[in-house]
Parts: C-alpha cells; structure tokens; sequence
C-alpha cells in the first residue's frame, strides 16, 4: 500500500460526462474501492482533443496552461483517464515546462492571458497523468494484486492503447511507445490473460468518424477483427473516445466490413474495479452497446 | 557480443518467412553495419537498401524491432536498450531475465503501406506519386528571377527549418494509420512539404494550395492524428505539426458550411465555449446534421442515437462547467489576439537546417 494517501486533482473530461457516464461512475468507484482521493476540477475544461491545435497552437496551450493551473492551486498532480485528455495535457505541460527555459516571452503571453480572465498562472509544478500510470507508477501493480477479491482468472483482455497516450508526449513513463505494457501488466495483476495483437497501438479511428465513416469503421473493424482472431474475449481500453468508435459504433463497424463482430469493449476503470469486487451494474456494464454479458458470464458474476 | 537478427524474408509472390542470423558484433554498430556484414558474410541473397551511411540519403527506412527507423541511424545498443524491461516491468510470462540477457534479438521488417518486392527492399510508387500529386514545387510565378535573386529574410527561411528537414525516406508513410484504409490520402510526407510550399514566402499559389489540401480526404482531412509520423520520423519534422499547420490557415479562411471536417472543428470550439465541456447531442446534430440541414448526415446518426437510448447510454443532461464563463472569455481573448502581437513559438521545435 502507498505510505500515503494517494490524491490527484481529477479532470474528468467531455466524453465521461456525457456518452460514456459509465466511465466517470467507474473511475470514481475504483477510487473508492482502492482508497484514492480524488478532488474533481469543476472549473476544468475541454482540452480539445487535438482540435485546438488546429485553430491554434496558442489556444491549446492556454486553455489547457489554465487547466494544469487548477490543479497546480491544489497542489496536486492531474489525473485523466482518458488517453486523449492525457496526451494533449500531458504534451502542453511538456512544451510549457521546456519554455520556461526556452521562450520565457511565449510563457509570459499565455500567463498574461490568464491573468486577463482572472485564472492562477501556470506556473510548471505539477505532473500530469492517466490513470492507467497511477496505477502502475503510484499506487503499484503488486499492491493492486493484494487488493483483487474476484481474480478475472480466465479473461483474455485485449489492450488497446489510444494513440495519444503513447505518441503524443515526448517521453511517457514505464512504456516504450511502440511495444507498452501497462496494460497487459495490469490485466495479469488482477489475474486476467493479456491477449497481443498489432491494432492495440493503433488509431480507433474516432477522429475521421463525423466525415469520413468508411475509413473510419474499416479501421475499428480491422483491430477487432484481429483482437477476436487473437482470442480475446473483451478489450478493453484506457481511452472513451476508442470506446466511442469501438463500442458505440461496433454495428455500423461491422456493416463496414462485412462481419459480425460482437466484441464487448471495458474501458480500464470497469475492469479493474471488477477485480476489486464492485458490482457490474454500478460500473454501467448493462449500458454498452455491444452486451458485456458474456464477460460477466465467463467470469461467474 | 552475440545477436540473432530475425529478418522478415519474401519476394513479391512468396509468403514472408523469418530467418535469423546470428553475427558477434560491437554494440555501438548501426543495424546497416550489421545488415552489410549479414550480406557480405552470411548469405549474399538478402537485399535491402542502403546508400549515405549517415542519415543523409533516407535509402535504408525499415522496420526495425516493431517500428520504421533509419537502419543508419539506430544501433545494436539503444534497440537492445529499448528491448530490454524498462524499470519496474518484470519480462513477459514466456522469458525469463537471462533469456533475454543471453541471446538478445533484433527484428527488422520491411516497411508498411507499400508493397514488398524483395525482403526489406519496397516498391515506393505510390509514395513517390502521392509527393508529386501535392505540387512541391516553389510556383513558378515566383521562380521567375527579374533583376537579382529573390530573397528572403532569415526568418522567413527559418519557417521553412523543419519540413525542409525531410529526407523522403518513407518511416512515416510505412507507420500511417490513415493510408492504410484510404488510398486516396496523399500521407503525412506529402503534407509536410505540402506545407514547406504554403510557409514559402516565394511561392504565390497559397491560395490554389490551400483548396487543394482542403479537397475531401485526399488533403489534411484524410489525416486521422495517430501520431505514428510524428514519433516516427528521423528527422524532426512533425509531419502532423504541418499537417495541423495547414488546418489553421484553411480554418481561417473557411466556415462551419463548407464541409463537416471543418464544421467538426468550429463547433467543437464553439461547444467549448458554451458549456466550458462539450455538449456530445449538439455535437452530433451540428457536425453531421448541421443543424438539420443535412438531412441525410442526421439520417445517419439515428441508428446511433436509437441504440445509445435503447441501452441507456444516451445522455440525457448535460451539465456545464462551473468555469464556462472564464473559458469562453480566454478562448476569445486568444483568438482575438492581432497575430502580429503574438511572440512566436519556434524555439526547440524548429531544427536547423541539415544539408542542402
């Protein structure tokens, strides 16, 4: 068990609040069954997903500086438990800490700004991290494995990463970007199989979903096809946006390419909160669009 | 020391087929160094390519264990580096830590999205076709010398520092998550010296360019941000950093009506500003049913929208931040900031340039 308790500012992003609520009651179901203090940044806000680095690299920055900023007031690090929020939050703390050195004059514009509206300045202390790494980094997988009262002995879980959490900031902690393992090292923690295939470092394929279906839908039913090709009875993911893509959009997916496919896909907070013996229906699992019911099945519960 | 290279072997009509080499070699040796002395040693049959020896040239792109890189420019060590357990991982189930201490391996594989012709040697056409199809030139109308050289300031040439930087060497075009589903896309390498053209202060097809890179998915919206080209590249050049660049100067010229990849854009910003998060009903009503005027794009939402209420996973509330206000207020503060005020962020991220 950490010496302490653990506590993180929360940042629950868009998606946890609205198409996946069942996300945000799992993150804070876990907390619980794990002990983890989590104090929600009501006065966050959108990162923008990569969208506002398209407008501009300065809205990005400031408005996510602003972000990070509410968490530096609590003295907290800044947890996600989305692989997206973590990316582009995680990346503007990257390029904001290396300016504070590099461009002082940038940092000032983006304080300034700040100051303008009446927010805290960024000011560099805090860290900014997913959940996934809290629980390998701070909290600690064997520590997690003491805690598990229902081993999910027997699930084979398929990981699948989200492309910000691995290729966005400049260096991630305990993963190598191209072969990680956090995930496959949780699923043994709570006595689950890890199942490997190549789509689980890969794009889901959410971000071309509002224009560009087609490619969009190939590129889901790709990696769930080879999950199931792999064995894998469920995947599970640390990001709601591949879930949005890989669950919510799993039967247009597989009008797309011709298949069924009928792959239940947890996201991370569920699973593991599975293990700790928290009961499914409080983790939203009756509210998938692909049923979860055959996991909960192998897994007696 | 001793390591087994395991190369993925195939010609254009055979299955590919692992074969592993062991050589001795010093750690500090490049994977090329290790490739010639494999095929001047051991077996002359392999075929690969290769040419500078120094991250020049951009010949020798391949798979090397799970991910494109200059065979010249990694070696023996970091990839045994990187395959070694990062502090605190314990070695998967099958391996124990001797095993992988005692006979360390290295993968090389030919590079994706393109069509293998002989082991790790790659048929490049349509890499090269989708370079041309963007136009790199400097337009022609500026090449047009009157009395004296055209000149540019520092700066102006410094903006061109990191697409410059590319060496053409496909790493990022082998790892693109989007060229695998859409041929049509032009890919990350064509976009970067897409951009190289429109930052050129000479070129005066800015605008042509700008419609063109906006056409469909073939352009900047075929691009899904995996990253893959970003973390890929050899060289520094970001290609989706371009890529996002060219959005912006297309996002400033365009509105919320010309297409729903730029209406995705707007009114997710525009979302943002109302309720501090994003509102994902109205999201999905004004992106793909643009505010019921696109009937068939609303049509297409519906089987969704039935399914996520059918499961109770529609959400049915949406509550805003408790900083909307302040948000909104930041987000118009910064895009009602004169450009020319702006202090320019290219420090770290804009490389010198390397080469001619």
């Amino acid at each position: 068990m950490p010496s302490s308790t653990l506590k993180y500012a929360y940042f629950p992003g868009c998606v946890a609040q609205g198409a996946c609520r069942e996300l945000y009651q799992s993150t804070q179901a876990l907390a619980q069954a794990l002990g983890i203090e989590l104090i929600e940044l009501k006065k966050a806000s959108c990162c923008g997903s990569g969208t506002f680095k398209e407008d501009s690299q300065l809205l990005e920055d400031t408005v996510n500086a602003r972000n990070i900023a509410l968490a530096e007031e609590l003295n907290l690090p800044l947890l996600t438990h989305c692989s997206t929020c973590q990316g582009v939050i995680g990346r503007v703390d990257e390029r904001l800490k290396d300016r504070q050195e590099s461009n002082p004059a940038y940092i000032q514009q983006v304080n300034d700004l700040l100051k303008k509206e009446g927010c805290s300045p960024y000011r560099g202390t805090t860290e900014v991290r997913h959940l996934l790494w809290a629980l390998v980094g701070d909290y600690g997988l064997e520590t997690l494995a003491q805690q598990v009262v229902h081993k999910l002995a027997g699930l084979k879980c398929a990981a699948f990463y989200g492309c910000y959490l691995l290729r966005v900031q400049a260096h991630i902690p305990f993963d190598d970007p191209y072969d990680p393992q956090s995930m496959e090292k949780v699923f043994r923690a709570v006595g689950a199989t890890p199942v490997y295939y190549r789509g689980r470092t890969q794009c889901c394929g959410w971000p071309l979903s509002s224009y560009a279906t087609e490619q969009a839908f190939t590129m889901a039913g790709m990696h769930i096809r080879e999950a199931i090709a792999q064995g894998a009875d469920c995947i599970v993911t640390p990001c709601p946006l591949c879930h949005l893509n890989l669950d919510s959009r799993q039967p247009e997916v597989e009008k797309v390419i011709g298949q069924k496919l009928n792959l239940p896909i947890l996201h991370l907070s569920q699973l593991v909160a599975l293990a700790l013996g928290v009961n499914p229906q409080a983790l939203g699992l009756n509210r998938h669009i692909v049923s979860t019911r055959p996991v909960l099945k192998k897994l007696e519960l | 020391m001793q390591v087994r290279f395991k190369i993925l072997r195939q010609g254009p009509t055979t299955h590919p087929q692992v074969e592993t080499y062991t050589l001795d070699v010093d750690p500090s040796s490049t994977i090329l160094d290790c490739l010639n002395r494999i095929k001047w040693e051991l077996d002359g049959t392999l075929a690969f390519r290769k040419n500078c020896r120094n991250t020049i040239c951009g010949s020798c792109a391949m798979r090397i264990n799970g991910r494109s890189a200059l065979a010249c420019k990694e070696n023996v060590k970091n990839e045994l580096f990187r395959l070694h357990p990062i502090v605190g991982n314990k070695p998967p189930d099958n391996s124990s830590q001797s095993d992988l201490e005692k006979s360390p391996e290295i993968t090389v594989a030919p590079m994706g999205n393109m069509p293998v012709i002989k082991d790790l040697v790659v048929d490049m056409h349509s890499f090269w076709e989708n370079l041309e199809a963007v136009d790199p030139y400097v337009s022609t109308a500026g090449r047009e010398v009157p009395e004296r050289e055209f000149l540019q300031t520092p700066e102006e040439r410094s903006r061109l520092n990191q697409s410059g930087n590319c060496i053409l060497c496909g790493a990022c075009y082998s790892e693109c998550n989007a060229r695998e589903v859409d041929s049509s896309f032009v890919g990350p390498h064509a976009l970067a010296k897409a951009y190289r053209m429109v930052a050129d202060s000479r070129d005066q097809q800015t605008k042509a360019r700008l419609e063109k890179y906006n056409q469909g998915t073939q352009g900047v919206w075929g691009c899904t941000r995996c990253s893959y080209c970003n973390a890929v590249c050899p060289m520094g050049v970001a290609p989706l950093d371009q890529i996002s660049k060219i959005k912006e100067k297309i996002l400033d010229r365009k509105n919320a009506q010309d297409s729903r990849s730029i209406r995705h854009r707007k009114v997710l910003i525009e979302l943002v500003k109302k309720g501090g998060w994003i509102d994902e009903r109205r999201f999905g009503l004004q992106v793909v049913g643009n505010s019921f005027r696109d009937l068939k794009g609303l049509l297409s939402l519906s089987p969704l929208g039935i399914r996520m209420i059918a499961r109770g996973k529609f959400p049915l509330r949406f509550e805003p931040s408790e900083g909307t206000a302040t948000v909104r207020s930041l987000i118009e503060s910064v895009q009602s900031l004169d450009p020319a005020q702006q202090v320019e962020d290219t420090t770290s991220d804009t490389p010198e340039p390397v080469g001619g």
